[in-house]
C-alpha cells in the first residue's frame, strides 16, 4: 500500500510533465511559424523588388484610367484608386443585399412550402431545393447570364410595359422618379406613419397582454404606411417627376437601368442560396416537436395561427444560426460577379486594379478585410436576431 | 343453435380510397388548394411538351457540325462532338487509360473500404486513401513512371474536378484534424494559431484564396523555384477545405458523449491513443453525412476555378462556345449538361448523406 502511494505522490518525470510538454510543443511551433514567416516576408520583398513592383498605399490616391460598367457614386475615369475601392464595395452591397433579401423570401416560402396539403407544390418545393443546391452556382450565373438573358430582345425590339418599363438584352428599364421641392412633405408622412406603425404595435400588445383583445396590427399599419404618404401626395399635387427611359440610337436614354450583369448575379445568388435557406427552414419546422403543433391544434388555433404562432417562432431557433451562415456565403460567392463582368469589389479591385498597379498584397488584404467585416456585421445582427428569438425558451 | 355472422364491412366510400380519395386529399383539399393545383398544372401543361419537344423530340442527336442541327430543337450534336474535352480536357487521346485508372483505384479504394474485413479496415483504407492522391497525380503527370510526361496544361474536364476535389479532401483530412485538436487544446499560442487558420479560411471568399494562390503564393517562394499553378491551387483548396472540415471533425467531437473521454482516461490511454483510437472513430461516424456535406461543396466549387484560368468542365465548355465551328449559340445545351453531369454526382452525394443520418439517428435512439 505505501509503496503505490508513494508512486503516485512522486512527481512525474521532467519531460513526461504536461506543463513542460506543452511549453515545449508551443515554443516548438512558434519557433517554425517564426521561420515560416521571416523567409516569406524576404522572400516576397526580393521578389518585389526584382520585379520592381512598389510597396504601399500611395496608389490608393493616383488616378485609376479606367471607367466602371455601374457605380452608384459619382466616378469617371480620372478619379482614384480609393474611389475604385468604394464603388466596388458598394456594389457587392447592393448585389448582397438585394440577394440576401429574395434568397430570404424565397428560402422562406419554399421551406414552408415543403409541408403545403397540397401535393403539386410539396413536390415542387423538394425539386427546387433539389436541382439549385446540386448544381455548381457559377454554372447558374453563367446558365442565366449567357442562357437566358441572352436571348432578350435587342433594344429596337423591347419588351415593354406601357411605354414606361422596357426590357432587353441591355438591361432592364424603369422611370426615375425626380422630387420636387414638396415632396419632402412626403417623406416626412412616410418617417410620422413608421413611428405610427411601431407605437400601434406596441399598444395593441399592451392591450392584447390586459385585455385579451386582438387588434389587426398588420392591416392597421399598412393601411397607415401606404395611406398616409399617399394622402399628402396627392394633397401636396404630387409633386414628383417621372423621368422616363427613351430609346435614343441603339439604347435607351433616360429613368433608371439596371445592367442584365446585376440581374443575372441576383437571380442566380437568391434561387442558389434561397435552395439552402429552404432546407434550414424544412430541417427547422421538422425540429419542432409533432406534440407542440398537436396541443396548438387542440386548444382550436386555427392552421395559420398554428405556423405563425406556434411553430416558426419555435424553429427559428434552429433557423436562425444557418441562415447566418448562408447569408456570409452569399456574400462570399458575390465574388463571382468577375466571371460575368458585374463590376463588384472583386472585379474592380483584385481585378482591373491588381492588372494595373501589381500591388497584390495591398490590394487582395484590402478585400479580404472588406470580407471579413461585411461577414462579421451578418454574425453580429444574426446574432442579435438569434438572442431575441432564443430568448422565447423557457 | 343461433350464430353470429357479422354483416361484412361495407366498403369505404369511394371519395375517400384510391386515386379519387388521394387526389381530394392531395390536391382538392379546398378551394385554394383547388385552384393552386389547377394553376400549377396548367403552367406546367403549357411548359412542358414544348421543353420536352426543345430538348428531345426535335433535338439532333448525331452529326459532324452544328449545321445538321435542328434549329427548333437542341443540338446534342455539340455536346456529342467535344465530349471528350469536356471530360479530359486536352489530354493526349492515347494516354487516357492513364487518367481512367486513377479515376478507378480512386473509385476501388473508396468503396472497397466496405468490403473489407473490419480489423483490415483502418489499416488498408487510410494509407491507401492517403498515399492515392500522389500516386494519381504521379501516374497522370508521368515522369515518375516512366511514362510520357504530359504538363499539366494539358490536364482539364470533368476528371480535373473529380481528382482535384478528391486530392483535396484526402489531404485535408490529417490536417483538419490536427487544425481542430489545436483548437481544442489548453496550450494558448497553439489554440490561438488554429483558431485564426480555421476562421482566416472559412471567412475569406474563395475566389480571393485562389487569386492568392495564383498571385501572391509565387512572390513567397525564393527566387527560381516555380511551382506549378496545378498545385497551387491544390495547396489552396486543401487549406480551404481544411477549415471547413475542422468545424465539421468540431461538431462531431462535441456530440461524443463525454464518458468516452472520462473511460479512455481512466484506462489510462495516452492522448493520443485516446485520440486516434477512441474518439476518432466516432467523430468520423457521427460527422460523416457533414463531411460528404461539405464534399459536395468542394466539388462545386472546382468550378471557380475557371476565373483563374485553369481548365476544368466548365472552362471547356466556354472555349467550346466561342469555337468558331460552333458558334451557333449553344450554351444553353453546353450548360445544362454541365449542370446535369454535377447534379447526378452530387444529388448522390446527398442522398448517402441523408441515408447516412437516418441510420444515425436510428442507431442513437
Amino acid at each position: 500500500m505505501s509503496e503505490t502511494d508513494i508512486q503516485i505522490k512522486k512527481k512525474p518525470s521532467f519531460i513526461n510533465n504536461p506543463r513542460n510538454r506543452a511549453i515545449f510543443y508551443q515554443l516548438l511551433l512558434l519557433i517554425g511559424l517564426g521561420y515560416f514567416f521571416f523567409s516569406i516576408i524576404s522572400n516576397t520583398l526580393a521578389n518585389m523588388e526584382a520585379r520592381g513592383i512598389k510597396t504601399g498605399y500611395s496608389f490608393l490616391s493616383s488616378t485609376s484610367g479606367f471607367d466602371i460598367l455601374m457605380t452608384l457614386i459619382p466616378y469617371d475615369a480620372t478619379s482614384s484608386y480609393f474611389q475604385t475601392f468604394v464603388v466596388g464595395m458598394l456594389n457587392t452591397m447592393l448585389v448582397s443585399v438585394i440577394g440576401i433579401f429574395i434568397a430570404t423570401i424565397l428560402g422562406f416560402l419554399m421551406g414552408v412550402a415543403y409541408f403545403s396539403k397540397n401535393w403539386l407544390i410539396r413536390k415542387s418545393s423538394v425539386v427546387y431545393v433539389e436541382t439549385f443546391r446540386n448544381i455548381p452556382l457559377l454554372l447558374q450565373v453563367f446558365f442565366w447570364y449567357s442562357a437566358v438573358l441572352a436571348t432578350l430582345p435587342s433594344a429596337r425590339d423591347s419588351l415593354s410595359v406601357g411605354e414606361a418599363i422596357f426590357l432587353n438584352i441591355r438591361g432592364f428599364y424603369f422611370p426615375k422618379v425626380i422630387n420636387e421641392p414638396l415632396s419632402i412633405l412626403v417623406y416626412i408622412a412616410f418617417a410620422i406613419a413608421v413611428v405610427a406603425a411601431v407605437c400601434l404595435k406596441i399598444w395593441a400588445k399592451k392591450r392584447q397582454d390586459k385585455t385579451g383583445l386582438q387588434f389587426p396590427v398588420l392591416y392597421a399599419s399598412l393601411a397607415l404606411l401606404i395611406g398616409l404618404p399617399l394622402v399628402v401626395t396627392l394633397l401636396s399635387g404630387v409633386p414628383f417627376q417621372l423621368e422616363y427611359p427613351v430609346l435614343k440610337g441603339f439604347n435607351f436614354k433616360g429613368g433608371v437601368t439596371i445592367i442584365p450583369e446585376l440581374i443575372a448575379l441576383t437571380l442566380a445568388l437568391s434561387i442558389y442560396t434561397g435552395a439552402f435557406i429552404a432546407e434550414a427552414v424544412r430541417a427547422g419546422v421538422q425540429a419542432v416537436p409533432q406534440g407542440q403543433s398537436e396541443a396548438a391544434r387542440s386548444l382550436g388555433l386555427k392552421e395559420k395561427k398554428i405556423m405563425s404562432l406556434i411553430v416558426v417562432p419555435q424553429a427559428m431557433r434552429v433557423i436562425v444560426p444557418m441562415l447566418n451562415s448562408e447569408y456570409q456565403s452569399l456574400v462570399k460567392n458575390s465574388t463571382l460577379a468577375t466571371a460575368i463582368g458585374y463590376p463588384d469589389l472583386f472585379t474592380v479591385f483584385v481585378g482591373t486594379s491588381l492588372n494595373q498597379t501589381g500591388q497584390a498584397i495591398e490590394i487582395v488584404f484590402m478585400t479580404i478585410a472588406v470580407y471579413f467585416a461585411f461577414n462579421m456585421s451578418i454574425s453580429f445582427i444574426m446574432n442579435q436576431v438569434n438572442k431575441r428569438v432564443s430568448h422565447i425558451e423557457r | 343453435m343461433i350464430v353470429f355472422k357479422p354483416l361484412a364491412a361495407r366498403a369505404a366510400p369511394i371519395q375517400s380510397t384510391g386515386l379519387i380519395g388521394w387526389m381530394r386529399l392531395n390536391l382538392f383539399s379546398n378551394i385554394i388548394n383547388s385552384v393552386v393545383t389547377l394553376l400549377i398544372a396548367g403552367l406546367l401543361l403549357m411548359t412542358l411538351p414544348d421543353l420536352i419537344d426543345w430538348l428531345f423530340i426535335k433535338a439532333t442527336y448525331t452529326g459532324e457540325s452544328q449545321d445538321v442541327c435542328n434549329p427548333d430543337g437542341a443540338c446534342w450534336v455539340f455536346v456529342n462532338a467535344w465530349s471528350k474535352q469536356f471530360f479530359y480536357g486536352s489530354y493526349p487521346l492515347e494516354s487516357l487509360w492513364r487518367i481512367n485508372l486513377s479515376l478507378f483505384v480512386l473509385f476501388v479504394v473508396v468503396a472497397g473500404s466496405n468490403f473489407l474485413p473490419k480489423n483490415l479496415r483502418y489499416p488498408i483504407t487510410v494509407p491507401a486513401l492517403l498515399f492515392m492522391p500522389f500516386i494519381g497525380l504521379a501516374l497522370i503527370d508521368g515522369r515518375l513512371f516512366g511514362l510520357e510526361y504530359v504538363a499539366t496544361d494539358y490536364w482539364g474536364g470533368f476528371s480535373l474536378n473529380v481528382l482535384l476535389a478528391a486530392a483535396s479532401i484526402i489531404v485535408s483530412f490529417p490536417l483538419s484534424f490536427l487544425w481542430v485538436l489545436g483548437r481544442q487544446s489548453n496550450m494558448p499560442f497553439i489554440k490561438t494559431v488554429c483558431v485564426i487558420l480555421i476562421e482566416f479560411f472559412r471567412g475569406v471568399p474563395v475566389l480571393a484564396l485562389f487569386f492568392m494562390g495564383s498571385v501572391m503564393l509565387p512572390l513567397f517562394f525564393a527566387q527560381g523555384i516555380n511551382i506549378d499553378k496545378l498545385i497551387r491551387v491544390w495547396i489552396v483548396l486543401v487549406l480551404f477545405m481544411s477549415g471547413y472540415m475542422a468545424e465539421v471533425f468540431r461538431g462531431g467531437f462535441q456530440a461524443v458523449p463525454a464518458g468516452q473521454y472520462e473511460a479512455a482516461d481512466s484506462l489510462g490511454l495516452s492522448y493520443w491513443h485516446k485520440t486516434l483510437l477512441i474518439l476518432l472513430p466516432q467523430v468520423i461516424k457521427v460527422a460523416m453525412p457533414n463531411i460528404l456535406a461539405t464534399f459536395v461543396m468542394l466539388f462545386k466549387n472546382t468550378t471557380f476555378l475557371l476565373i483563374i484560368g485553369i481548365f476544368e468542365m466548365l472552362a471547356t465548355v466556354q472555349t467550346a462556345l466561342s469555337n468558331s465551328n460552333w458558334l451557333g449559340g449553344h450554351a444553353t445545351e453546353g450548360y445544362l449538361f454541365v449542370g446535369f453531369i454535377f447534379w447526378i454526382c452530387c444529388f448522390s452525394m446527398s442522398m448517402m448523406s441523408s441515408s447516412i443520418e437516418k441510420k444515425l439517428n436510428k442507431s442513437n435512439v
